[in-house]
């Protein structure tokens, strides 16, 4: 190690040094824990006693473990590229020369203000398969609208609706990433006479790809970890086709006390959001435009 | 401001392309903002409505009389000066911890290179991967270990040693900003902490304003936190006051909680349309942009 | 516009505004430092009792009217009641962690979860030290509390269903409002009478669905005399009586069609926000608790309709019902056991548990009962409720730490049923073969911890 890369692992350490500490007690010794917990019979109100790798056999077995893995797929293929599309589209279009942009930025942001609870009674009654707006809106156009939340077919798209609604979130990441894109690259292509079309996929999008590439990231890690709103509003339901998987995932360690097999669950989860989120990483190298280091 | 402007008009004449364009901008944007606003402005109008309004089966749009007195009745069940000092506190100490925290560590991740760097950065990745149910009741021994159940602290001195999330979206800002721009300084003989004080903070200030406003909002509504940890009422938050107004067998007033819901979103809204302009729009403004 | 504002003012506001942060930021360091250890007494001596409630809204200002009560009988111990959403995850990492309250407040079936994993302490003893005698409640309510031949909870206030009719609806169609279905083939008979349809043939108001409000939906063999489970360790789904029941249940999906019984269903947006489909009179028989009294003085005063026992399948079998409690119980490491038995006792005086009744608009859990609590009663229909709680015949959750388990997979199997993608025979089947396997590794875990629990109940027993 040359005298630089002492003093840079001396500088790293020191600037990333409140992490290191966090990281340890707050998340790693939890984390270590939960994983010898995945190895135990563990009630959480008894001490754990070692069974070895049970917890992992009796998962293979689990209709309903393979039925919340199969419902958090599906909903991840069809919520995550929606989500994603639809933040991009939407900062892009606040981030136009137009009037009265704060008031629309807020608007957009708003639903990710609500409280859950009171998200959760406002969309459960707009889906409302009788008085719901939704299908009152649907009528208009002549369509008959579903039981959103009780139909087998439509609780996930209900669901999905609902957060897309929350999307403003990855807008204002995007919209703040915007800004750093750099004025006279726009000036220079239109000079060129790039249209919008051309500077939008030419210019911004490369420019703000290592946004994109957090949100993609995080929305995968996100999305299949996805539990507070379909826990309140479908509770799982109907016959199980909004049981996600963390939602399963809790009602083993809390309602059923097999905080061991909680513990399992959890751990074959992180191998499957390693392995996807890397697969994402892989997709996205030479694709993602630094322009710093 | 003005000198913007000119720029982008005098880049096209007004063709019948652009007027489209225009059109369809605005219309994309209604269209949105209807969506986007439908639900709060029924939530706004449920917590005007008296129970007679609420339960019927054809929905009232506007209730007559408003019945202002819910407000009344909800600010004092929440108790809630009280409950917004516990709220605005936790909010103030973890908004602070987390952007000092983060973009610090941030910085180390992103603009110096050293070795196991990226490993750990790997595993900083990880931890966000594991479902928090699991982490809970390690992490409730840990803090009965500290003494702290029954306290804050659990609630806020976590935030002062940063967390995967803030960490890897300041990174990702920290990226994007032009290497050759702190070369400069490092030339120049400035401590690496003054670049990181005085030229990287300044240039991710938008970055590090959603990093606080995604703070300040989790924390606003986080109900499972000071559920766990709070056990006297005097100390109790906003988002753990709501669930006064929901009662199993004795009829939840949708009226009053929706009003609740209303009080909780209303700052954060005033809040949010008067700074966003500073960290949207901030950096081009102060002229540090290149 | 900051060109006005000259470089030094800026920089002046500048450091006041940094002054004002860092004051703000120590004043808010200073209160989120506070707190550590509860204080254990009141400032005049009194031995401070932590009480944590499930019940939240309304139902826990009621409780806090007993609480204050108490607190100003006496002057040795302070009730600290604190209401608690999602309590069952509190209590279970503060047991957990060795810091749960004196006293706790849960419903029957969620009691099960604690008292085998030696999260509650047996109150056997003290009862008898004070004088409690199981004769002093009704049998079936008591039970509630009892696991493995231990008591470990005392009722707060019992429930009990029966069935709810609109009388305006029955005289509407012809029926005598004063006769209510006697036995579950007239309820169907009924139902069908009651059943309106528009030119188009959507349904506009029903009889009766068995989902409507469908909290109940794995307990209809109540009544049919089934069980779901063999009251020790093995659960029953598919016994003929339970598959008649739920085949009962499935009947409604043929004859109405599962997607408008569903519109109807979810036209109830949320039960207790008062849209419920009796009260707004869509439906116009229903399945319901005493607690649904509570709903209709609030939302519809005036509503004429009546309570019955909801009919049994045979007509050998009357008066049956599922009865359900609110119990009191007090944690295992409690620091305070004595006085929060006290509090405890003290709500189980007669006229304290029949003013918390009222106030809860229940019936009141103990054998004797005043007759002035009938008078003062504001449930006209209160008898039918004690009387149907009073019957030997009927079910209750069952009484099995692998309740959540089981009632999660029989609801699964009765939405299969419900929406008529599998027979009652095949998804209860199901059911059987997916729940042995767990009730018996449940039951052999039991097995190999049984004597060492018994005795270790017997000697933390409080006495």
């Amino acid at each position: 190690m040359t005298r630089e890369q002492k003093r840079n692992l001396v500088k790293g350490l020191l600037f990333t040094a409140p992490w290191i500490l966090g990281l340890s007690i707050f998340t790693m010794i939890p984390a270590l824990m939960s994983l010898y917990y995945s190895f135990c019979d563990y009630s959480v109100l008894n001490p754990p006693v070692f069974i070895g790798a049970k917890n992992f056999t009796s998962l293979s077995t689990d209709a309903v473990f393979w039925k919340s893995l199969n419902n958090t797929l599906i909903y991840a293929v069809v919520a995550l590229p929606l989500g994603t599309v639809m933040g991009i589209a939407l900062a892009l279009l606040l981030n136009q020369q137009i009037i009265a942009r704060p008031l629309f930025r807020t608007i957009f942001f708003l639903p990710s203000l609500v409280p859950l609870v009171a998200l959760a009674i406002l969309w459960q009654w707009i889906f409302n398969g009788e008085f719901g707006v939704l299908n009152h809106a649907l009528s208009w156009f002549g369509i008959d609208g579903p039981n959103w939340l009780t139909d087998t077919t439509w609780a996930k798209p209900a669901l999905v609706i609902t957060g897309l609604w929350g999307v403003g979130n990855s807008v204002v990441i995007y919209l703040a990433g915007l800004q750093d894109v750099p004025r006279d690259f726009y000036e220079a292509a239109r000079v060129d006479g790039a249209n919008w079309w051309q500077q939008t996929r030419h210019i911004t999008i490369p420019m703000i790809s290592p946004v994109i590439y957090f949100n993609v990231i995080m929305g995968t890690i996100g999305v299949l970890q996805i539990f507070a709103v379909p826990y309140v509003m479908t509770g799982g339901g109907p016959a199980r086709a909004t049981l996600f998987y963390t939602m399963y995932l809790f009602d083993q360690a809390f309602r059923y006390l097999n905080m061991g097999y909680a513990c399992a669950m959890a751990w074959v989860l992180f191998v499957i959001v390693a392995g996807l989120t890397l697969f994402a990483h892989r997709m996205s190298k030479g694709h993602v435009y630094y322009g710093g280091a | 401001m003005a000198a913007r402007e000119s720029l982008e008009v005098d880049a096209g004449t007004l063709t019948t392309q652009r007027i489209l364009g225009r059109v369809a901008t605005y219309a994309a944007l209604l269209f949105f903002s209807v969506l986007f606003l439908f639900p709060l402005v029924w939530m706004l109008t449920t917590s005007l409505k008296s129970i007679g309004e609420i339960n019927t089966s054809q929905p009232v749009w506007f209730p007559s009389p408003p019945q202002w007195e819910n407000y009344k009745i909800v600010t004092a069940k929440l108790n809630f000066w009280r409950y917004a000092l516990n709220t605005v506190m936790l909010c103030v100490l973890t908004v602070t911890g987390t952007v000092l925290s983060c973009s610090l560590a941030a910085y180390g991740f992103s603009r110096i290179k050293w070795p196991g760097r990226d490993k750990l950065f790997i595993i900083t990745l990880g931890t966000m991967m594991i479902p928090f149910p699991v982490l809970m009741v390690p992490l409730y021994a840990l803090f009965k270990e500290f003494g702290w159940v029954g306290t804050f602290k659990p609630l806020w001195v976590p935030a002062f040693f940063a967390s995967a999330y803030n960490i890897f979206l300041l990174r990702q800002f920290f990226m994007t900003i032009p290497q050759d721009l702190t070369d400069a300084a490092v030339v120049d003989g400035c401590s690496e902490f003054r670049i990181f004080w005085q030229m990287i903070i300044p240039l991710a200030r938008s970055a590090l304003m959603v990093v606080g406003l995604f703070c300040f909002m989790a924390v606003w509504n986080d109900f499972l936190g000071p559920l766990i940890y709070l056990s006297n009422e005097n100390d109790f938050t906003l988002a753990l006051g709501l669930q006064a107004f929901q009662s199993q067998h004795g009829g939840t007033d949708t009226n009053l909680l929706m009003a609740a819901g209303s009080v909780m979103v209303l700052p954060v809204i005033v809040l949010f349309f008067f700074t966003q302009k500073s960290f949207i729009e901030g950096i081009s403004l102060t002229g540090l942009k290149l | 516009m900051n060109s006005i504002a000259s470089p030094s003012l800026k920089r002046a506001g500048w450091w006041f505004l940094a002054f004002a942060a860092l004051i703000l930021f120590a004043v808010m360091l200073q209160r989120g430092m506070r707190g550590g250890r509860v204080a254990t007494h009141t400032p005049d001596g009194r031995v401070i009792v932590e009480y944590w409630e499930k019940w939240a809204g309304i139902e826990a200002e009621n409780m806090r009217v007993i609480v204050n009560d108490f607190n100003a009988s006496q002057n040795r111990i302070f009730v600290n009641y604190l209401s608690v959403g999602n309590i069952e995850q509190k209590f279970l990492l503060a047991a957990s962690g060795g810091n749960p309250p004196d006293v706790i407040g849960l419903y029957d079936q969620n009691t099960l979860n604690f008292t085998e994993k030696g999260a509650l302490l047996p109150l056997d003893k003290l009862m008898a030290r004070d004088g409690l005698t199981p004769a002093d409640y009704l049998p079936r309510i008591l039970n509630l509390g009892i696991h493995r031949g231990i008591t470990w909870g005392l009722p707060s206030v019992p429930a009990c269903l029966a069935l709810h009719y609109n009388k305006r609806l029955f005289r509407e169609a012809g029926l005598d409002p004063e006769k209510p279905p006697a036995t579950l083939k007239e309820l169907d008979e009924y139902a069908e009478k009651l059943t309106k349809r528009d030119a188009s043939g959507k349904l506009t108001q029903l009889g009766f669905s068995p989902s409507d409000p469908g909290w109940w939906n794995p307990l209809y063999p109540t009544w049919f005399g089934g069980k779901i489970w063999d009251g020790v360790n093995k659960p029953t789904p598919d016994t003929p009586e339970n598959i008649a029941a739920f085949e009962w249940a499935a009947s409604y999906s043929r004859k109405y069609g599962v997607k408008d019984l569903q519109a109807f269903r979810s036209a109830m947006v949320q039960f207790d926000t008062g849209q419920n489909s009796f009260i707004s009179e869509r439906v116009a028989m229903q399945l319901q608790g005493v607690f649904m009294f509570t709903f209709i003085e609030k939302y519809k005063p005036d509503m004429d309709y009546g309570v019955a026992p909801f009919p049994a399948a045979d007509a050998s079998l009357t008066s049956v019902t599922l009865v359900q409690a609110d119990l009191l119980g007090i944690p295992r490491g409690a620091a305070n056991v004595e006085e929060g038995w006290k509090f405890i006792r003290y709500v189980q005086q007669q006229p304290v548990m029949e003013k918390l009744c009222q106030l809860q608009k229940r019936f009141s859990p103990l054998a004797k009962t005043s007759e002035q609590f009938y008078t003062n009663h504001s449930n006209p229909d209160i008898r039918i409720f004690r009387s149907l709680a009073e019957s030997p015949t009927g079910s209750e959750w069952p009484r099995t730490p692998m309740i959540n388990e089981y009632v999660d997979e029989m609801e699964n199997g009765y939405s299969h049923i419900f929406m008529l993608d599998e027979t009652a025979a095949e998804a209860m089947a199901l059911v059987r073969r997916r729940m042995t396997p767990r009730f018996e590794e449940r039951e052999r875990k039991w097995e190999a911890i049984k004597d060492e629990r018994m005795r270790n109940w017997e000697e933390i027993a409080p006495r």
